[in-house]
């Protein structure tokens, strides 16, 4: 039995708090032990017991942070780009060589708001306990990047039970705009937890598109709660290619706060053997005029689990709000498994929203006329789940980008 | 090339060929006619191995018992069904599929599979026969073709693929008279001395534009009259009723 209080020490390891930091992370970390790891008993975790997941594949919590020795970093060829170099948490390179550097502040990502919140997932208040390390990228007013930015986040082969907590927080002020490429990249042949909490914040008129993409199959258990906030007429849009750790969950919060942001989600994700994967996602519609549009594809084969929520919040006032979500999904065994659960909660009375959801065993016609090419039936169940999967990559407008998902996600399917 | 003899097929314990007997030599072009529900498509689809059949009879393709090779095996073994309603396929291009399909056969037939730039070369050469826009060839799968464009695209595989036995599924059906001419056409050139053809059509239309070695009437599951031209000339005039 794994003994889930976590112990004030844990604090105490981490160096140079101030007391009021010391006294937010102390109430954070209490909540936490009060609460729990989220188990099925909380609505919002019913699909992705977390309690029960760590309990079966981890001794211990082990909060020491790693420092790895050497980054064993492919860097992406083909394409032009700045980047910065995250090890197990912590930015360890960065170059923005395309870019006025004077636009862009990259540093450790440092806590300056004590005041108390109340959040719905256990994870964000163990994360802001004991999260030490993280960073925090601002863009300046008016400053567009010209090439895009890979932020590589490196899990180092040192990784072993180790629980990480990272902070990010990303600043996009007024008419500014940035991509950004999330590469996650294992090393570590171990298990490990990643916890990561992460605010975006788009002032007025800025534009962040942002691709997440898992590089490989590992050991790893990722968790990751992320809080955007839209100002007036900003624009937010994210592709994210989660497949190949062990256990993935993201809870995402969306607040449309100005009018007319925009924001669009669109997910593709293979999951095989007994991968666990979970997108959650909260649209807040709390201005007038703003969008929002989510489609999340999942093919789950051997005995996998994929999991989508999605919830539309429309307040009152987000009049002429027009939302769209949309999910699908392809099994691929009789021991896969989807769950859906979409979600509206409409008090605006002139809104477009609509919502889908489909899942079923894979188009026997399909594989049929595929046959008859030639195509044996794994090649044509392949090629099928590639062209599944493959939709969400054709909004992407450059072909370098394009390319180098294509053959990520191709790679991806087994 | 092909020999069947009295095969019988069923789906979901309903009997559709009740000993259909038929014999194509290479070179031949069969013409198969027949009123709605006399098991055109059933035959189409056993030749090609569809599963949900039960069989009973002799299939033989170039002296080969047919019945135990999977769907798969018998397109690489030169069989070809262009489909009376080709599947819409969403995500798949139509070239990156058509260069699959083709290095599958060609690696089956012990040739060298053929690179992006040959298979360009090969693409644009038989699309432009065929009156297709190559930009059509970048699209999805048969996702959002027209019927003709659909027909012509079945057309296009069967000239890329080089089949030794060709089934058309009733794929005059849907076509104006201009794309008629060009199906008809393509199905022309592909003809020789070492390949042969399964055509199966409710109308004399497209035989005035291919001329059949051979035409059969089938109803109810079997093949009751053959004969050659005429007897389709003789069809369009009484109808099947005058025959059945």
């Amino acid at each position: 039995m794994i003994n889930k209080i976590i112990d004030r020490f844990e604090i105490k390891r981490l160096k140079t708090l101030t007391k009021s930091e010391e006294t937010y992370r102390k109430n954070c970390l209490d909540i936490f032990n009060r609460l729990g790891l989220p188990s099925k008993r909380d609505e919002d975790w019913k699909f992705s017991d977390v309690n029960e997941i760590f309990s079966k594949n981890f001794n211990k919590f082990n909060f020491e942070s790693v420092k790895s020795k050497n980054q064993n970093v492919e860097f992406i060829k083909d394409l032009e780009h700045n980047y910065i170099l995250v090890s197990n948490g912590e930015v360890v390179s960065s170059d923005f060589k395309y870019e006025d550097k004077d636009k862009i502040n990259l540093t450790q990502f440092k806590n300056e708001d004590f005041s108390k919140k109340n959040e719905n997932n256990s994870l964000i208040y163990l994360n802001h306990a004991l999260s030490e390390k993280g960073y925090s990228l601002n863009i300046n007013k008016d400053y567009k990047f010209k090439k895009v930015l890979v932020i590589y986040n490196y899990f180092s082969s040192e990784l072993n039970e180790n629980f990480l907590n990272i902070r990010n927080k990303i600043k996009l002020s007024k008419n500014s705009e940035l991509h950004i490429i999330n590469f996650i990249i294992v090393s570590s042949s171990k298990k490990f937890f990643s916890n990561t909490y992460e605010e975006t914040v788009l002032e007025e008129s800025a534009v962040l598109k942002n691709i997440y993409l898992q590089d490989n199959v590992n050991d790893g258990y990722f968790h990751k709660f992320a809080r955007y906030k839209l100002s007036k007429r900003s624009n937010y849009s994210s592709h994210i290619f989660p497949s190949g750790p062990k256990f993935n969950k993201f809870d995402l919060e969306y607040d449309l706060s100005g009018d007319e942001s925009e924001c669009k989600i669109i997910a593709a994700t293979f999951l095989d053997q007994n991968d666990h994967q979970e997108i959650k996602t909260k649209v807040n519609h709390l201005a007038p005029n703003c969008k929002s549009y989510q489609k999340v594809k999942k093919v789950v084969s051997g005995e996998s689990k994929g999991v989508y929520q999605g919830k539309i919040y429309v307040k009152d006032i987000a009049q002429k709000t027009d939302a769209y979500q949309l999910s699908k999904a392809i099994l691929l065994s009789e021991n896969s498994e989807f769950d859906s659960k979409p979600e509206l909660e409409i008090y605006a009375d002139d809104v477009k929203c609509s919502h889908g959801s489909s899942s079923g065993s894979i188009d026997e016609e399909s594989i049929y006329y595929l046959m008859s090419r030639g195509l044996n039936k794994i090649e044509s169940t392949k090629l099928l789940v590639e062209g599944f999967l493959s939709e969400s990559i054709d909004t992407i407008k450059s072909t370098a980008i394009k390319k180098f998902l294509q053959t990520k996600l191709t790679s991806q399917i087994k | 090339m092909l020999e069947i003899k009295n095969l019988t097929a069923s789906i979901n314990e309903k009997q559709i060929l009740n000993g259909l007997n038929i014999r194509i030599k290479p070179g031949e072009l069969h013409a198969i006619m027949g009123p709605n529900g006399s098991g055109k498509s059933t035959l189409a689809n056993v030749l090609s191995g569809k599963n949900g059949y039960k069989t009973s009879g002799e299939l033989k393709y170039k002296g080969k018992d047919l019945n135990d090779i999977s769907i798969d095996e018998r397109a690489q073994q030169g069989i070809f069904l262009a489909f009376q309603y080709p599947t819409e396929i969403p995500g798949v291009k139509t070239n990156n599929f058509l260069r699959t399909s083709l290095n599958k056969i060609r690696k089956a037939r012990g040739e060298k599979e053929v690179d992006a730039l040959s298979f360009l070369k090969i693409i644009k050469e038989k699309s432009n026969e065929l009156g297709m826009d190559e930009k059509m060839l970048s699209r999805q799968l048969n996702v959002g073709f027209s019927g003709g464009e659909k027909k012509k695209n079945e057309i296009l595989q069967m000239k890329i693929l080089n089949p030794n036995l060709v089934i058309l599924d009733e794929t005059d059906s849907g076509l104006d008279i201009d794309a008629l001419k060009i199906v008809a056409n393509g199905v022309n050139t592909s003809r020789d001395k070492t390949n042969s053809f399964l055509v199966i059509t409710h109308y004399q239309r497209l035989l005035n534009f291919i001329r059949p070695d051979f035409v059969h009437v089938l109803s109810k599951g079997k093949i009751i009259k053959s004969g050659d031209m005429k007897l389709a000339e003789q069809l369009e005039k009484t109808g099947y009723t005058g025959i059945i």
